[in-house]
């Protein structure tokens, strides 16, 4: 804390009263304050300033990062302009940049270089920013004079709308109160007659919070592909812990198909393809509490989904990855590989044309609504509420099922591994990293039902082992990819310029690849003498 | 953070009105702005409502052993603070004096600052003194107002002179014309015909007007209380041409 983090405390207008009363209970209590008597703290005179109305645009990323990170981002729109507004939780001031009119969907390369883009960067990265809801805002400045009618404390009191349709929705009002550098008594004094002699209570939620509550599912879904643990009683049929998963993986698909139909950003699509494969996982591990010939078929329906979207996704991954990649490059080759980029990203806009044309077409409804009619199939077979699914281990308890399985992936991991050494080819630490990833979905699915600290060393060790098996296979794919676009580059004006660069950059991947390879044995050797959680 | 310094040997040419309206136009442009009213008559602290005084005075300011962010003062404009005169600051030389590197005293007063403000505004106190010296060592531009007469021109050749000749990292100058009365034709030919000559002055003229003086009643920046007089205009152009020119 230092003294420009100025105390700025907001409180909640309370319910039936607007800003207007509570401005005029303070300038009451205000004006009759210690100014008749001889001794005390000097008069303070609240002075309106002319009121604001405007347009308020809650933005965030679909996951929320700005509300999580303490910051609230409006657009806010006026008749002739429009601005971004950052606000961050009891910092002082705001920080705005000026945007276009028209636009209300936000990528970092949309915005402006300065603080705002600067503050943004680290949190959403490559997520785009989306109207969450819409506000009206009633903004009452008020300043706090001294007898130099100096301004000493800043309020503003404001009352809100949300507009998600026609019919505004009233949201609690606030109250802020902020210090003036240098001023601190006179901010104590009007904060203490706020909360003491007003009996305002703090706000503790945010305003998106608060419009989320009033406006339930008329906000946009935030997406669910990264659920916390699910909370499974170990006792639980393996069926239907498997089947509520299953629904919560669904719910996240269809959360984020929208968003990748639309290309907002590149983590729509992402996400949904994390659900599809964690339910794939889910499918396979637990194959034994579901009937095995509808199991079948919506593996297939599963993989299919995945097949159609892959290429997209690995497009999106190069050109994320494209800055980093040739940043190894000398600064006066960097230009030479700027054609590839082309092509890459030519690439990528087919590839996408062609999985948005799939993905709204009648295959893939049919298959979604097969996978959806099976998730229901298999809650309701058994009717009896105590279990679900027909396949053998349906209704034993979810934590031997589980807990087996986790057991049998671990020993699995173990048993390739030590089948690893220098001579082995890339494959067999490829196949090593997809049975991690199992064994990572298990735990994060099922872990909740299994002891706590095992759980978490697993999680760990696992975490460091995939991260060197990652690094070793990206490396692999990125060479590969590179190389593949050869052919196309060599027909291509500067592409000659180009092969030379990337050739530079396919044995620096190569030399990456190789120390990846090199620390695999001792992050193994810390992974294969765990206890297994059971 | 970039340092510029409102600077001129002779006093009355409209430093103190540039500084507290350019500040202020600073602010409203979203820089967290600083200005430092460095002159012991303490003008800018007055027109900014807030008392003229330091604890500890200068003395203590400039040994390093004043807490300079409890000094500092918030103004009736978000975004700028102020740190005050004090009536103290007359003996600063005297101060400045009796200290190690002498003329890095100031930039040190300001270098705990650096991660809190985009701009200082260093309001200075007339004449070429040990005082000033620090402000050239520490100023990334001097702004110079400039009354178009013959005599006001010999001085700014002499600073300007000064400056490149003698300051060890000199700062950029950028002068401009203040106090410019329309109706005499001296001023109007000055005005017209010296930027083309000298490239360090900017063609903005602030104007004579009534509204800068009325500064003093109305205790609040021009662009504030008038944003659409002459007065407020001439800032404002006189803002983006700085902008500009130091890259803020």
């Amino acid at each position: 804390m230092t003294p420009f983090d100025m105390p700025i405390r907001t409180y909640l207008v309370p319910a039936g009263s607007n800003a207007a009363d509570v401005l005029a209970e303070l300038v009451a209590l205000l004006s009759a304050g210690p100014k008749a008597r001889r001794k005390g703290p000097p008069p303070l005179a609240p002075v309106a300033r002319p009121v604001q109305m405007t347009t308020w645009n809650v933005l965030d990323t679909a996951d929320l990062r700005l509300r999580d990170a303490g910051l609230d981002l409006g657009l806010e729109t006026a008749s002739a302009s429009a601005q971004l507004v950052l606000r961050e939780n009891g910092a002082r001031g705001v920080s705005a940049v000026r945007v276009p009119r028209s636009q209300r969907r936000f990528r970092l390369q949309d915005l402006p270089a300065g603080r705002v883009k600067d503050r943004l960067a680290p949190l959403i990265e490559v997520r785009a920013l989306l109207p969450i809801v819409e506000l009206r805002r009633r903004d009452q400045p008020v300043e706090v004079h001294n007898p130099d009618a100096k301004t000493v404390v800043r309020l503003t009191l404001t009352d809100l709308w949300a507009t998600p349709g026609t019919d505004p929705v009233r949201l609690p009002g606030r109250v802020e109160v902020a210090a003036v550098l240098g001023y601190p008594k006179p901010f104590a004094r009007v904060d203490g007659l706020l909360h003491d002699r007003l009996g305002l209570q703090p706000a503790t939620t945010r305003v998106v919070d608060d419009a989320a509550a009033l406006l339930g599912d008329q906000l946009p879904a935030a997406t669910v592909s990264h659920p916390p643990p699910f909370e499974l009683a170990a006792d639980d049929p393996a069926g239907d812990a498997a089947v509520r998963i299953l629904g919560r993986l669904a719910d996240a698909v269809e959360a984020n198909l929208p968003g990748a139909l639309d290309d907002l950003d590149p983590e729509f699509l992402h996400d949904l393809r994390v659900a599809v494969r964690r339910s794939r996982s889910v499918l396979r591990e637990m194959k034994r509490v579901f009937d095995p010939a509808a199991r079948r078929v919506q593996a297939e329906a599963l993989r299919w989904i995945q097949a159609v979207t892959g290429p997209t996704r690995d497009l999106d991954v190069q050109l994320l990855e494209w800055d980093e990649l040739v940043a190894h490059l000398p600064d006066e080759r960097q230009e030479d590989v700027e054609v590839a980029h082309r092509v890459l990203a030519a690439r990528r806009g087919e590839a996408f044309r062609r999985m948005k044309a799939t993905l709204r077409g009648s295959e893939y409804q049919e298959r979604w609504a097969g996978w959806r009619r099976f998730l229901e199939d298999q809650a309701a077979v058994g009717g009896d509420g105590q279990g679900v699914g027909s396949g053998p281990d349906a209704h034993r308890p979810v934590r031997r099922v589980a807990g087996g399985r986790i057991r049998s992936v671990y020993r699995r991991m173990v048993r390739d591994g030590r089948a690893i050494d220098d001579q082995s080819p890339a494959e067999a630490l490829h196949d090593l990293r997809k049975r991690g990833k199992e064994l990572r979905y298990l735990l994060e699915l099922f872990g909740s039902v299994l002891p706590e600290r095992p759980v978490r060393r697993m999680v760990a060790s696992l975490k460091a082992l995939q991260d060197v098996l990652g690094r070793h296979q990206d490396r692999e794919i990125q060479a590969d990819n590179l190389r593949a676009l050869a052919p196309e580059l060599a027909a291509l004006p500067g592409g000659a310029d180009a092969l030379l660069a990337l050739g530079a950059l396919v044995d620096r991947l190569r030399v990456e690849q190789r120390e990846a390879r090199e620390q695999f044995a001792e992050r193994f050797a810390a992974f294969e003498g765990l206890k297994v959680p059971s | 953070m970039k340092v510029l310094a409102t600077y001129n040997i002779k006093g009355g040419v409209g430093k103190t009105s540039a500084a507290v309206n350019l500040s202020a136009l600073a602010a409203r442009d979203g820089l967290r702005t600083l200005l430092w009213d460095l002159d012991p008559q303490g003008g800018a602290s007055f027109l900014l409502r807030i008392q003229a005084k330091v604890k500890g005075g200068g003395r203590k300011l400039v040994r390093g052993r004043a807490d300079v962010p409890l000094l500092l003062r918030g103004t009736d404009i978000d975004g700028l603070d102020l740190l005050p005169a004090d009536f103290s600051y007359r003996h600063l030389d005297l101060a400045l004096d009796g200290t190690k590197r002498p003329t890095r005293r100031l930039g040190q007063v300001l270098a705990p600052l650096e991660d809190y403000y985009d701009l200082v505004m260093v309001d200075c106190q007339p004449a070429i003194s040990l005082v000033s010296e620090n402000v050239f060592d520490a100023a990334d531009a001097l702004l110079v107002p400039l009354i178009p007469s013959t005599l006001s021109l010999r001085t700014f050749d002499q600073l300007s002179g000064y400056v490149k000749e003698e300051v060890e990292r000199p700062p950029e100058i950028i002068a401009f014309f203040s106090m410019v009365d329309g109706r005499k034709k001296l001023h109007r030919e000055v005005v017209e015909q010296l930027p083309a000559s000298r490239p360090d002055v900017v063609p903005v003229g602030i104007p004579a007007a009534t509204e800068v003086e009325l500064m003093g009643v109305h205790r609040e920046a021009v662009v504030e209380s008038a944003p659409r007089s002459r007065a407020a205009r001439a800032y404002r152009q006189l803002w983006q041409e700085i902008r500009n020119r130091v890259g803020v």
